[in-house]
Formats: C-alpha cells, sequence, structure tokens
C-alpha cells in the first residue's frame, strides 16, 4: 500500500515510447470530442480513434495514442475499457504537419467522468521494498530471476546517455536537448561528430534508424521502454540479453573465457562482439565490432567502426541493476567517457512481444 | 535455371536491401559514384571511395589500376562543404583536380556532393552518391 502511494500518476503515452518527439509537437496541445470507432490494442502502443466533427461539421477520424498496452494491463485496462460508440474528451499533443493523431495526455468518458488509461508510470527511489540478489550456487550474482521465478529490467529515470561528469544537461526520454548549448556537455565530441548530433538533434530525430526497425545496438539496447532480459546460459559460457524493443532480437555475450578478437578481424554486427568476465559481483563486458548502421544511445550521439564499449553491470539489490559505459571512439570522440543509469526490476513478468514495423502507421 | 533464377533474385533483393541501409558514422566514409565534365554532353564517370581515420580523411579515385590518390580532402561541418585536390595522370601529363561540392541530404544513405570540378585547365561541374 504504501509502495502503491509512492507511485506517481500518469498516463501510461506520455512515458512509454521513444521517437515521440519527432512526431508529436510537444509546443502544442489540442482538446478533441468524438465518438469512439475502433481500438487498436497493439505493442508498443495502444490506439483509439475517434470521430471529431469540426465547427463547420465536417467530420474527421482522429489516431489517439493512448499508451503502451502490456503497461497499460498490468493497471487493468483492457481493450474493452472503451467501447465502439462512447463518447470522449481527449486532451493531447497534436502530431506535427496535418495528419489527425494526438498524444493523449488524458482521456474522459463523457457520460462516466471516468479517467481512462492512467497508469504509474515511474516508481520514487527507494519506494519498492527490495531484498537481497538472488544468486547461483557458487555466490556469483544473477542477473535474471531466482530459480522458479521471472523477470526482467526495466529503465527508469533519464533515458539518454551523457557523460557522466555533465550535471544538469535537461532532455527528454528520446534524447532530445531542451537546450542545444548543452551539446558539450553530453559526451567530448570531435567536430564532425559535435555537427551530425546537432543536426539530428535539430531536425527532432527523424532520420533515426530504430524508426526504419534498426536494431537498438550498444546501451540502448538498455534504454528501450519495454526493457530486456538476461539469459545467463553458463553451460554454454554465455549470456544472451534479449531485447523487449528494437525488433525481438538478442545479444550473445561470450563468458567462456576466450579472448577479445581483433577490430579488423571481427564481422561488424549491431550489437558487436561481446567477451564478458566477473570482477566480485560486477559483470564488465568489453565489446568491438560494431557497424555504423545504428545509433548507440537515444539522442543520435554518432559513432564509427572503431567504436568500444566496457560495460559494467552490477546488481546491488534484487531490484536494481546499475549500468555503466565507458565509450571509447577515438575517430568520434576526444577521449573515452563514461555514462551510464539504473534498471529495475519488475517481478514476475517476462518481456512481451513486440515486432517493429516499418512505415506502421495506427 | 531455377535455382539460378532463384539465386539472381534472391541476390537483388538482399543488394536492395543493403543499399537501402544507412551509414550513421563519419558522413564522408564509403564508396560514391558519379560523374563530372564541362558540359551535360561530356560526362565522366567517377567511382570515389573515402574512409575516415580519426584525424584525415583519406580518398581515392576511380579504384583500380587507374586509380588516383587524393592528396587532401577538407570537410568544413559549418556548411557541410567538401574540397578535395588529387593528381591525375592525362594524356597529355599530370592534370591537377580540384573539387568543391556541397554536402545534402546527410541523414540519407545516399547523401550526395555537388558542386565545381576542375581537371587541368577543364572546368566543371560533378554530381556523387554515396552507394
Amino acid at each position: 500500500m504504501r509502495c502503491a502511494l509512492a507511485l506517481l500518476i500518469v498516463l501510461a503515452s506520455a512515458v512509454v515510447s521513444a521517437q515521440r518527439s519527432a512526431i508529436y509537437d510537444g509546443e502544442r496541445q489540442v482538446r478533441l470530442e468524438g465518438a469512439v470507432t475502433r481500438v487498436e490494442w497493439v505493442n508498443p502502443s495502444a490506439f483509439v480513434f475517434i470521430d471529431v466533427r469540426d465547427p463547420g461539421g465536417v467530420v474527421a477520424n482522429w489516431a489517439i495514442e493512448v499508451g503502451n498496452p502490456i503497461e497499460l494491463e498490468r493497471h487493468k485496462w483492457t481493450r474493452r475499457s472503451l467501447r465502439i460508440g462512447d463518447i470522449v474528451t481527449v486532451d493531447g499533443v497534436p502530431a506535427r504537419g496535418p495528419s489527425h493523431q494526438v498524444l493523449a495526455r488524458s482521456i474522459v468518458h463523457k457520460s462516466s467522468g471516468k479517467r481512462l488509461f492512467e497508469t504509474p508510470a515511474a516508481r520514487t527511489a527507494g519506494a519498492v521494498r527490495s531484498a537481497p540478489p538472488p544468486r547461483w550456487p557458487d555466490g556469483q550474482v544473477r542477473l535474471g530471476p531466482a530459480p522458479g521465478q521471472k523477470g526482467y529490467w526495466s529503465p527508469i529515470g533519464p533515458k539518454a546517455l551523457v557523460e557522466s561528469t555533465a550535471a544538469n544537461v535537461r532532455m527528454n526520454d528520446d534524447g532530445l536537448l531542451m537546450n542545444l548549448a548543452d551539446a558539450d556537455r553530453v559526451a567530448p565530441m570531435l567536430p564532425w561528430a559535435k555537427a551530425v548530433y546537432l543536426l539530428r538533434q535539430r531536425t527532432l530525430l527523424k532520420d533515426d534508424p530504430m524508426t526504419r526497425c534498426m536494431p537498438p545496438g550498444g546501451p540502448r539496447q538498455f534504454q528501450m521502454p519495454n526493457g530486456v532480459q538476461f539469459i545467463e546460459q553458463r553451460d554454454l559460457g554465455r549470456i544472451l540479453v534479449l531485447m523487449g524493443g528494437g525488433n525481438r532480437n538478442w545479444r550473445v555475450i561470450y563468458t567462456d573465457g576466450r579472448p577479445q578478437g581483433q577490430a579488423a578481424e571481427v564481422v561488424l554486427t549491431y550489437y558487436g562482439n561481446s567477451v564478458g568476465r566477473w570482477d566480485k559481483d560486477t559483470l564488465v563486458v568489453d565489446s568491438i565490432g560494431y557497424n555504423e548502421r545504428f545509433w548507440f544511445a537515444n539522442g543520435g550521439l554518432p559513432h564509427t567502426e572503431a567504436l568500444h564499449l566496457v560495460e559494467r553491470f552490477s546488481r546491488p539489490d534484487l531490484n536494481t541493476l546499475r549500468y555503466e559505459v565507458t565509450v571509447e571512439d577515438p575517430r568520434t570522440y576526444t577521449r573515452p567517457w563514461t555514462g551510464g543509469w539504473t534498471l529495475q526490476w519488475v517481478a514476475g513478468e517476462d518481456i512481451e512481444e513486440y515486432f517493429c514495423e516499418e512505415g506502421r502507421t495506427p | 535455371m531455377r535455382k539460378a533464377a532463384v539465386y539472381l533474385i534472391g541476390s537483388a533483393l538482399a543488394l536492395s536491401a543493403l543499399s537501402a541501409t544507412a551509414q550513421e558514422g563519419h558522413p564522408l566514409t564509403g564508396t560514391w559514384s558519379g560523374d563530372w565534365g564541362p558540359g551535360a554532353a561530356q560526362r565522366n564517370h567517377i567511382t570515389m571511395v573515402m574512409a575516415w581515420d580519426g584525424k584525415t580523411v583519406s580518398g581515392t579515385i576511380n579504384p583500380g589500376p587507374d586509380a588516383i590518390p587524393v592528396n587532401a580532402i577538407a570537410l568544413d561541418v559549418t556548411k557541410w562543404t567538401v574540397r578535395f585536390e588529387a593528381d591525375a595522370k592525362g594524356a597529355s601529363g599530370p592534370a591537377r583536380i580540384t573539387a568543391e561540392g556541397r554536402l545534402d541530404d546527410i541523414a540519407s544513405a545516399h547523401r550526395t556532393i555537388s558542386g565545381t570540378w576542375q581537371q587541368g585547365t577543364t572546368k566543371g561541374d560533378f554530381k556523387l552518391t554515396r552507394d
């Protein structure tokens, strides 16, 4: 109960999906009223469609993005929470351009006055009672659930990679800076990289490869709204990282003691060539061999094939996964730099099915 | 025969998928192709390969037996302009190449560079598209 009181109540749609900055115009607000014509309950975002009559009597069908259906169902909202023909009032942020699409901030059922699709979106720090991390029989920390249980990791707090020494760099969940003058504090970029980063920021991240269903390689896999799951295959000497976002794909971290290859010899991939070792309770993963076809963090930080990442995963308690990454890419950054964030354990659930569909419209 | 057709179709699909994938690293890195010439009626094919090593962009025009190493490539990121110089071997002796162009559609896999090209005493225009 105390835990529940500590939750912040907001509409799920405000937090669940990345790349909204390119779609919606956060500077504007609209209020719509109309009858429900369709409910599309699909991952990663559910839509309600309503017919809205303008003052001239012309009717247009609007798509209202209401949030992630998994998150919504977790809080007892279902595809049947609204019926065809129900009249609703929607307050939200309209899409850029002429399309009839809105990101809902609130939806109110007109006849009952009930507010729909509200979910607890963020837990306040320390609100969740924790326990020691689960361990293997030999004492090593598990990154997954204890035997017989299930769960996955979900990012909390900022969802963008920023150098850890930079204070108060304000950006949204997509990694879009509130003030472009902060670009120099995000990471120590070479001039070309800063110019590319600013170009991506100024164009509101519209060319993000993830919008074309390219995988979220590098730290970005731990920024995905649908979370990640670790499958530790100790007998095979590897850990699989299953992505809830991106395109339902996975990454392999080899823990069989093999040495890291030479960058010039490995096949360049989206998730790179990763070898990991345990340093007491911290998994240290060294990765090279990345291709240049993706953005490795929300917000459009560039990289080249010279990208070298050292990631550190530690689980100080059951519910907390600390993620820290040192980025080294001398063709993009003036020096190695480090950032990170925390992921929170979502107990009793698995990541859900999500397939990215290029060009999907609601 | 049918196997060969399937293979060809498969290869074509694979190539089209590859060509649709953007390159998100240094904007000059990659293979570019296009042409230059003094006018529409007289065009010369160019293939140019560029690579960024963290300090300089190196390049080669028309790789192969008649390759021309590019001496200098400069990218001005404040204006997204590119300038490069090379020494070609012409029929009547060496011919200096100086080209200056603008990088456009930077976010695209098929970004372009277009501008002016001078080779020896011949002046013209050029356009390169990243493959």
